[in-house]
């Protein structure tokens, strides 16, 4: 796929992570252009939902830079413990960069139609009205029009997970950040997301996707990072580091995925 | 009430119970019922507001606010009720009149406190000696019922605050994901999740409260149980309706008031319960598969 802008959407630099003693992330960086589909894989407990917290501002680095469209995070200057320092940035970076998680985490007091319109009205200040004809062609174009009026609770896992693909879509990102979303999901339902993806993954949507399925991974992927004890072990074009990998620890985790 | 019941020594059996059970006295008795209803009917809200600004209090970052809405939710718990509800009405009794005497009698130099009496000016009493029964009714109704919104408001923090650390924290983490700001968090998914984990503890506070209105009677104000006695306590031939002892047959019309509450209550709260339910079904199998 054709890089469309040279400048990347998002960019991550010399990222460190740790819960107290336990160093997650110790030297990450990466960048992610428009239009480009940059999946991370690795072992679980390797930091990949960290990572991707960490981009949306959900944990706090404490090292390293996050670069959104060129605009650094901006932190308090206390180096032992920084935090985050501009509310308003904080918003710009969430509401641009949308997250699809691993257990859906639809609202569950709100309908699925509720569901895609609420952070758009919230957050954005849309107008209500309009956000529901915009809610139901997003639901339209994920296949779950006829349970717009539905409860979460009241879909099947991928159905919910489908619903939460148009919430994130409903925001109009930049990005779109998923962590693993099909694995929470059984074999039949997990082929309905999958196409989703792609789907979104051909209109050109920057994508950043956490994955189990290496088979998507290396569909879609313009670039595939594999994480290994906080660090990138080995990164590349899909087709190489899939069809050639350098690292003994790749070749580990790509045989121990495919058995 | 009635003509035929001008002389009630010459009535028919029938006629008499008719006759009896319409005396001023027993209208009261009736209008007491609705004293009893009054009190649930404003009680009930008001502790639900007290405690939901408690609860919100319990999240300030001011620090005063914090620990005072803490120690308001935790005192009460460790307090007898009854105590509770005898100091509450006295306190502010006493504190109301405090004030007046201080406005309106600071020409007075006597002090107020002498030895173990707490005497204030008469201009200061609350209500004045000379205001009308009704009045005097309507002030120890007013008090009680104040009491009876503090404590239950306290529980009802209790409850409330308990419900708002169940809603997953998932739930207010998406919320954050997708730029909500704390506030709007807080509005938007807390307190509209937290009734499903609120309502058995509510509910539960709520026969508590049906249960407890007979203190109204320990404050003085003349509620059903007051009449109850008053009316069925042997009547001698001085009276027009001479009869003996029928305080149970009262206490029995009091009991079946109170299953019928309770009933009535314990039916409505449980459609609540199932209508809020609703779409939360796999909450708690949500709850496992947490982020
Ligand atoms: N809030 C937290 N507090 C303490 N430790 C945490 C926290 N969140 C994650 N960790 C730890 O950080 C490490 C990385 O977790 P993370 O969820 O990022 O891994 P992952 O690569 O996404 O794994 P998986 O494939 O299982 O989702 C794990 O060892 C985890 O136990
Ligand atoms: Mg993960």
């Amino acid at each position: 796929m054709d890089i469309i802008e040279n400048s990347p959407i998002l960019e991550v630099r010399n990222l460190k992570k740790n819960y107290d003693k336990l160093s997650v992330l110790k030297d990450i960086s990466f960048s992610a252009y428009a239009g480009s589909v940059i999946s991370f894989i690795g072992s679980s407990g390797s930091g990949k939902s960290t990572l991707l917290r960490c981009c949306n501002l959900l944990e706090i680095p404490q090292a390293g830079e996050i670069i959104f469209k060129g605009e650094a995070v901006s932190w308090t200057n206390k180096t032992d413990s920084r935090q985050l320092s501009d509310k308003k940035q904080i918003i710009k970076f969430r509401t641009n960069l949308s997250m699809v998680f691993q257990s859906f985490n639809l609202w569950s007091h709100l309908s699925i139609l509720d569901n895609v319109i609420e952070a758009p009205v919230t957050v954005l200040r849309k107008d209500r009205h309009i956000m529901r004809d915009v809610a139901y062609s997003l639901l339209e174009k994920v296949g779950i029009a006829d349970k717009a009026d539905a409860w979460p609770a009241q879909l099947s896992g991928g159905q919910q997970q489908r619903a939460a693909i148009a919430r994130a879509l409903a925001m109009e990102p930049d990005a779109l950040l998923f962590d693993e979303p099909t694995s929470a999901l059984d074999p039949e339902l997990e082929q309905e997301v999958v196409k989703v993806i792609k789907d979104l993954a051909s209109e050109g949507r920057t994508m950043l996707l956490v994955t189990h399925d290496m088979q998507l991974a290396r569909d879609l992927s313009d670039r595939v990072y594999f994480l290994h004890q906080g660090i990138v072990e080995e990164e590349g074009h899909p087709d190489s580091l899939f069809g050639k990998p350098k690292s003994n620890r790749l070749k580990q985790f790509l045989s121990a995925a495919a058995s | 009430m009635f003509n035929v019941c001008a002389d009630p020594s010459t009535l028919t059996e029938f006629f008499w119970v008719i006759c009896y059970l319409t005396t001023a006295k027993h209208f009261a008795f009736y209008v007491s019922f609705f004293v009893v209803l009054v009190l649930l009917a404003i009680a009930a809200p008001l502790s639900l507001l007290f405690g939901f600004i408690a609860t919100i209090g319990t999240r300030s970052s001011n620090w005063f606010i914090q620990i005072f809405s803490k120690s308001y939710i935790n005192m009460v718990r460790g307090i007898p009720d009854v105590v509770f509800f005898l100091f509450v009405p006295l306190a502010l009794d006493q504190f109301f009149e405090l004030i007046r005497h201080k406005i309106i009698c600071f020409d007075v130099v006597e002090p107020i406190w002498q030895g173990t009496d707490f005497v204030v000016c008469k201009a200061a009493k609350l209500p004045l000696s000379t205001a009308d029964l009704w009045v005097h009714q309507l002030y120890a109704f007013t008090l009680a019922l104040i009491a009876f919104a503090i404590v239950f408001g306290a529980f009802a923090g209790n409850v409330l605050s308990g419900a708002m650390r169940s809603v997953s924290k998932t739930q207010t983490e998406t919320g954050a994901a997708f730029g909500f700001t704390q506030k709007q968090i807080f509005w938007r998914i807390l307190v509209p999740q937290m009734w499903i984990y609120a309502i058995p503890g509510l509910s539960n506070l709520w026969m508590l409260l049906i249960k407890a209105t007979p203190l109204l009677f320990l404050l003085g104000v003349e509620d059903i149980v007051y009449w109850a006695r008053e009316l069925g306590g042997s009547k001698t031939s001085m009276y027009a309706y001479p009869h003996p002892d029928w305080r149970v047959y009262y206490f029995a019309g009091l009991l079946v008031f109170y299953l019928l509450m309770t009933w009535a209550s314990s039916k409505v709260l449980k459609r609540l319960q199932i209508k809020l339910s609703k779409g939360q079904a796999t909450m708690a199998g949500k709850e496992l598969q947490g982020y």
